[in-house]
């Protein structure tokens, strides 16, 4: 797959269509696998949405006793197998960005699955189809690269809360366009 | 006529067993593009796919738009008429239903004249079926008394721009041109919820460097990146406005060429806003002076700027004034009518757009005609069939309909599309006024707060089970396919109309087999009105990914940017207003010290009558609540979570706290998306704007205590 997702956490609104698109998917059960959270809500409305990461090397993979999280050829960390699935959790707590899910009822664990059906077609997948400030976006690895490298030039005023009062002193005047 | 429309080289999935048929959200004014899923076996509406080469949303959608088709099947719908005995709805054969409704309309004006019926239309249709709310009215029931749920909407928006422009199209420019602009100058818009698949457009702009400057009581997701916020008390906008004209002025921002070829009274505007310089805007609004010349500054010096508002500065009862104060912000600039800039408002409802301007108004005829206008009479009555002088007068403003019901007046409403029960203000006294009916209709597919108090309530479909088109937020015409049959023995609202006329015996003024008749009769009625959809076509639409009114005939490409040579006023220029000051209808007093202002949330749609019946949305909002500064919060000991009394001078809720420090300090907020006692325009002022007749939703003094 030359596709990649790319997390762009300061575009959140924190509207959540991720998470409802998440449940449309083909083979997700209505049961969505990302998250959206609020940074602080005391201080501010900011949120940022956070899926799984498909490490190369899957913290949630190795530490399964039963082998029942496999990873696809284009590197796809899939949820752990249902015959294979122990319901152990170990996987729960071994990912490092608090990803895969557990269903009490059925007693196994569930995750991102990057859309699966979707992406082995290189279709987006649904969270970023619908996201609405392209916080979350499924690019080609060039345009992911260039957007990097792009961000640290524009160190936008986006996810920095300023102060009280002081928001004056963040107005960002690096673009140039005007000046006082 | 293609069901799946897709672009070359677009990849959709397409499940096994399904079929994917091309359509628009049922929900706000953006109409995202999507196609729904369909079993091809049951005829069964099964999910959602993004429709990735809709120009406008690009596939995007918010938690409503995903949601949307859960609905259609749900197990909550009304299947068969329902008709009240001794306080309890029965199921009910449409015939008995039918025969009912004949029976107790026919008393009704046999003993009360013709006026005694009435229509409460909504704004979440079709054009077509908005169009045949009127003509519903006035030719099968006679009544004079119609009007709609945009009143609580957009009627401020469309009484401004009227004022100022001559025409009142939501936006002046096509939603891709955001991109290209300069800087944003929003106002009473919570974007980022209400709107969500806008903000794609904006923050493409943002990333191109284009500036934001956001008013709004509330750090709201977008006021929160904004360049300059400028938190303004609730209720003083028309201050800011005259604020920021005054600084246009005085720095020398104004485009006088185009200010003098263009528009009227720039004298009178400019004597008018001397008086508001940044220290007394300041004083009335709350915000620092500094805050507003920063903002004056950087809008006037964007070369392409946009002007955008919502309910925020409309529903206020100075909403119109606010309207073409803000819009004349762009005038000044010369803005409007050029690539990228411009001035647009939010459309809040589906079709809000279309909806208004084809006579479901109190006073308006199709093609945004006048009803006290001889001559639109004439025309219109000419397609509808009737004589001139058979056109019933104007009516009045929807809130100040339930005043006729208090009055005895009006002694019967059918309530289409429509759930006044929860979105009008002051709920009390509309309870009261529809249990002082003597008869009540409503026609709804869910068993909504209003729909309670009704005495028959007719199933109606979904968007999903008909066809049509509706009007987005830029003034573009798309195309509502068909998805599914009718659930049950529900029947499309213009079925409905269609049948009580026959009933009345005016079955002869309503021959529709299907709806492309009624859309050839609605483009004939629109013809040569302000709002001229005569050379749109079904055809034409899907082609063209949608047409922009005016359009006067097949050959004209439609109209994506407005007043490019001249304004729809009569001499053709633009007329600069000249407000004075104006306090709102309630301001905080000793006994009630704080203000209280509503709004929506992005899970949720006008009353919630669909998205509190949606699993996802109300898993993620189940109730209202009520945000407040910490600082606020601690003179009463309120904790976050504390269930919290409010009072104001019409009515209390107790709804729980949630502690943010993004909103002033001397406010508090509640979304209106409940029914009952979970209801804030229990609390809400109807002080009614004296153009526009929109209630004072985002103002009133409001006093707190522990629950």
């Amino acid at each position: 797959m030359r596709k990649v997702m790319y997390l762009e956490f300061e575009r959140c609104i924190g509207c959540r269509a991720c998470q409802a698109a998440c449940r449309e998917c083909g083979g997700h059960d209505a049961k969505e696998r990302n998250y959206v959270e609020y940074v602080d809500f005391f201080e501010n409305r900011q949120t940022y949405p956070m899926l799984c990461m498909q490490c190369k090397d899957p913290a949630c993979a190795r530490v399964c006793p039963a082998n029942a999280i496999q990873i696809t050829e284009e590197g796809v960390v899939l949820s752990a197998m249902e015959e294979k699935c122990i319901g152990c959790r170990n996987c729960t707590f071994g990912c490092p960005f608090g990803i895969p899910k557990f269903d009490f009822e059925e007693n196994k664990m569930y995750k991102c699955d990057m859309c699966y059906d979707r992406t082995q077609h290189e279709i987006a997948p649904m969270c970023a189809s619908v996201c609405p400030s392209d916080a979350i976006r499924f690019i080609d690895h060039d345009e992911m690269m260039d957007l990097r490298r792009r961000r640290t030039q524009m160190n936008l005023i986006e996810g920095k809360k300023p102060s009280e009062n002081n928001k004056w002193d963040y107005v960002p005047e690096f673009f140039g366009v005007y000046s006082d | 006529m293609t069901q799946f429309v897709v672009k070359p080289g677009v990849k959709n999935l397409k499940h096994d067993g399904e079929k994917l048929i091309t359509t628009h959200c049922c929900y706000c004014g953006m109409q995202c593009g999507m196609h729904i899923r369909v079993n091809k076996k049951s005829g069964k509406v099964v999910g959602v796919e993004p429709r990735y080469d809709w120009p406008v949303t690009m596939g995007k959608m918010c938690p409503k738009g995903v949601t949307a088709y859960q609905t259609v099947d749900h197990p909550e719908r009304i299947k068969k008429p329902l008709i009240k005995k001794n306080g309890e709805f029965v199921e009910s054969s449409w015939e008995e239903a039918l025969d009912l409704i004949e029976k107790n309309y026919k008393k009704l004006q046999a003993e009360h004249g013709k006026n005694a019926l009435s229509v409460f239309g909504g704004v979440s249709m079709t054009n077509e079926k908005c169009y045949l709310v009127g003509k519903y009215a006035r030719v099968a029931l006679g009544t004079r008394y119609v009007d709609y749920n945009g009143r609580f909407c957009m009627s401020s928006a469309a009484g401004g721009f009227m004022k100022t422009l001559g025409i009142d199209r939501g936006s002046t420019l096509p939603w891709p041109e955001l991109e290209h602009t300069d800087c944003f100058f929003m106002a009473g818009t919570n974007t980022a919820e209400c709107h969500p698949t806008t903000i794609q457009w904006l923050w493409r702009a943002r990333d191109k460097g284009a500036k934001m400057i956001v008013a709004d009581p509330r750090e709201t997701p977008t006021a929160r990146i904004a360049d300059v916020h400028l938190d303004l008390k609730a209720g003083t906008d028309s201050a800011l406005a005259n604020g920021m004209l005054h600084l246009l002025i005085r720095e020398g921002y104004v485009d006088e060429t185009y200010v003098n070829e263009r528009c009227n009274n720039y004298a009178g505007l400019k004597e008018a806003v001397k008086l508001f310089t940044p220290e007394y805007t300041s004083e009335l609004t709350g915000v620092a002076a500094e805050k507003i010349i920063k903002a004056a500054h950087i809008y006037g010096q964007s070369p392409r700027s946009v002007v955008m508002f919502a309910r925020g500065v409309e529903q206020q009862n100075k909403g119109v004034d606010n309207v073409a104060l803000y819009t004349s912000m762009a005038l000044l600039r010369g803005q409007i009518g050029k690539f990228a800039s411009g001035v647009a408002t939010f459309t809040g409802q589906g079709n809000g757009q279309g909806g208004r301007e084809h006579g479901q108004k109190a006073d308006a005829l199709p093609g945004y005609r006048k009803i006290d206008n001889p001559e639109h009479v004439k025309y219109v009555a000419g397609v509808w069939g009737i004589k001139p002088e058979e056109m019933p007068e104007a009516g009045v403003s929807a809130y100040e309909m339930f005043d006729e019901i208090q009055n005895g007046n009006i002694r019967s409403m059918h309530v289409i599309c429509s759930n006044p029960a929860v979105s009008a203000p002051n709920n009390h006294y509309i309870w009261d006024s529809f249990k002082k009916l003597d008869f009540m209709v409503v026609s709804d597919f869910f068993l909504s707060e209003t729909a309670e108090f009704a005495d028959v309530v007719l199933p109606t479909t979904t968007w999903a089970e008909d066809e049509g088109t509706t009007t987005n937020l830029e003034g573009r015409v798309i195309r509502i396919r068909k998805v599914r049959e009718p659930l049950g023995e529900s029947k499309t609202d213009w079925e409905i109309m269609q049948l009580i006329a026959e009933r009345m015996g005016k079955g002869k003024f309503f021959p529709y087999k299907n709806v492309p008749e009624i859309y050839e009769e609605f483009r004939l009625a629109s013809k040569g009105g302000k709002a001229d959809y005569y050379g749109i076509t079904y055809d034409r639409i899907e082609k063209e990914d949608g047409v922009f009114w005016p359009c006067p005939d097949e050959d004209h490409p439609g109209t994506p940017t407005m007043f490019r040579e001249s304004f729809g006023t009569p001499d053709g220029k633009a007329n600069l207003p000249a407000v004075l000051w104006q306090e709102p209808g309630e301001v905080p007093t000793e006994d009630y010290p704080h203000t209280l202002t509503t709004g929506r949330v992005v899970f949720h749609y006008l009353s919630g009558t669909q998205t509190r019946r949606t699993q996802f949305l109300m898993e993620k909002c189940p109730e209202p609540y009520v945000e407040m500064h910490p600082e606020l919060a601690s003179q009463y000991a309120f904790m976050d979570g504390d269930y919290v009394y409010l009072e104001t001078r019409r009515g209390n809720m107790k709804v729980k706290a949630k502690i943010t420090k993004a909103i002033r300090k001397d406010h508090v907020f509640i979304p209106y998306h409940w029914g009952k006692e979970l209801s804030v325009n229990k609390l809400t002022n109807p002080s009614l704007d004296p153009t526009s007749r929109m209630p004072e939703f985002k103002v009133c003094a409001v006093k707190l205590r522990k629950a």
